[in-house]
């Protein structure tokens, strides 16, 4: 049996995971200081993709990164690359439709983090970048930790903007979503049912993982960060 | 209030079991027409549709619009089609009773319905000022193609595409540069869009889309005749209307309209 789904669905989550990491805890600490109104805004904006149907996000990501887009036709010239119909393009989709899980669950923890521990370490001296990797990440890790696993959840399991963007070609593009389709569509149920039951497996680690992951914050740490 | 509970459940399945009863006294007023055809043949029969609708007052047609096989396998699994048009004589060949192809015994063809409807040809369809330069479907091999947009293993363009490229020799070598699409109107989009450099499509949707063709297949490259063969299903609440647009579809008002785009009929 051909492999090349598993390693390939594994590498796009993998890659869009680390992005969504660092761009929605950036987004959630940066909008969660902001007044109420803009928040608001921001907040629908950045939420959007996690309900719009993922064929409306591949349809507008086709149009603004196809070869006839502005985006694509510049990237195509210089760096005679294409942005879509590769493997990597399924990244731009599964970064789109996962970022809001990131986002909002940071959103949650970094809402519920106590500011008088900012404040504490403030006192002590320490610089706000500091504060926010030594006290603020280990005290809201649980909620860091769980978005990042849901946000990957989302990405692995990727089908409707990923088979637009990406297309379909086995050992290239395909991705464990796409190619289930396609061998239910062309009657190879046997070879389909693996890739179920492969991808069953995974979702379940995924969801166990979470699962041990959902205690509540411990404020405790984060004194015991500050007396280091 | 557990009396006017138990009247307002007693209303409801009494109304519930009124509409379950199937209308047949009712006279050929507000039929509704459901037609499974093949996506190649949606511009055309949307038209065609209009024309019957206008010809016949009280029937409405409601098409489905797919790829042969997944249209095939709906009806299948028990999906209402009174009309069935494929791409190709396989699917039909799939559901008629007796037929060599039918290996899963299905019977769904109405006997005497079956009906040769149009002829089409495959060709090699590029995108807006043909990137790639392609100019026939040898070429597909060589290293100017990077990728080329077919239908798949379950669509009959997909099918006829497989075909004519193995007698071509050049089927397992272009492999890694083929992405699949699942019915002939995505694989036009594929081109359309430029994110193909170039794409195997009917001659009428490759019309339809404004896309340059540069390469028709003849019958030394593909030796099955492109025909789309017409059916009514057994299932049909309303055969006679279903017969009367197959026939309408072999008309001369049905074929002006096919003809149009570039379908011819054949004998």
């Amino acid at each position: 049996m051909d492999w090349f789904p598993l390693w390939n669905s594994l590498r796009i989550a993998a890659i869009s995971t680390i992005v969504i990491f660092f761009t929605g805890i950036y987004a959630a600490w940066s909008i969660a200081k902001l007044p109420r109104v803009l928040k608001g805004i921001l907040d629908v904006i950045l939420t959007l993709p996690l309900v719009l149907p993922p064929t409306v996000v591949g349809f507008f990501l086709l149009k603004l990164l196809g070869p006839y887009s502005m985006i694509g036709s510049f990237i195509l010239e210089t760096a005679n690359t294409r942005l879509v119909m590769e493997w990597y393009s399924a990244i731009f989709a599964s970064v789109v439709v996962a970022f809001p899980l990131m986002y909002r669950t940071a959103r949650g923890a970094f809402e519920s983090f106590d500011p008088d521990l900012h404040s504490a370490g403030q006192t002590l001296g320490m610089p706000n970048w500091k504060i926010f990797w030594k006290i603020v990440l280990p005290t809201t890790r649980q909620g860091i930790l769980a978005g990042t696993v849901l946000a990957f959840a989302r990405a692995l399991g990727e089908y409707g903007a990923t088979s637009m963007i990406s297309g379909y070609t086995p050992g290239r593009t395909a991705t464990i979503s796409t190619t289930v389709y396609q061998l239910w569509r062309t009657g190879n149920d046997a070879e389909a049912y693996m890739w179920v039951l492969t991808n069953v497996a995974i979702s379940f680690v995924v969801l166990l993982t979470i699962n041990s992951l959902e205690a509540r914050q411990s404020p405790k740490r984060a004194i015991q960060e500050m007396e280091r | 209030m557990k009396n006017l509970l138990a009247l307002l459940t007693i209303l409801t399945l009494s109304l519930a079991a009124c509409q379950a009863q199937p209308a047949e006294t009712d006279p050929v007023e507000d039929v509704e027409l459901y037609v499974f055809a093949a996506a190649s043949l949606t511009e055309t029969f949307e038209e065609i549709g209009k024309l019957f609708e206008a010809a016949n007052p009280g029937v409405k047609v409601i098409f489905t619009f797919d790829s042969s096989g997944t249209l095939k396998t709906q009806i299948e699994e028990g999906a209402i089609a009174d009309v069935f048009v494929s791409a190709a004589q396989k699917q039909i060949n799939e559901l008629e009773a007796g037929n060599a192809a039918n290996t899963a015994g299905l019977d769904f063809v109405l006997a005497g319905s079956r009906v040769n409807v149009v002829e089409n040809k495959v060709t090699l369809a590029v995108p807006t000022g043909n990137p790639a330069n392609v100019q026939s479907f040898a070429e597909l091999a060589s290293d100017t193609v990077s990728i080329i947009a077919l239908g798949n293993a379950d669509v009959p363009v997909g099918q006829y595409s497989e075909e004519l490229l193995t007698n071509l020799g050049i089927w397992e070598q272009i492999q890694p540069k083929i992405t699949f699409g699942s019915n002939v109107k995505e694989v036009t989009t594929w081109v359309s869009e430029g994110v193909a450099d170039c794409g195997i499509v009917y001659k009428t949707d490759a019309f339809s889309a404004g896309l340059e063709v540069v390469d028709e297949a003849g019958s030394d490259l593909l030796k099955t005749p492109v025909v789309y063969p017409g059916a009514v299903m057994k299932t049909s609440q309303n055969p006679t209307v279903a017969q009367a647009f197959l026939d309408f579809l072999r008309s001369a008002e049905g074929q002006t309209v096919l003809t149009s785009v570039g379908f011819s009929i054949p004998d």
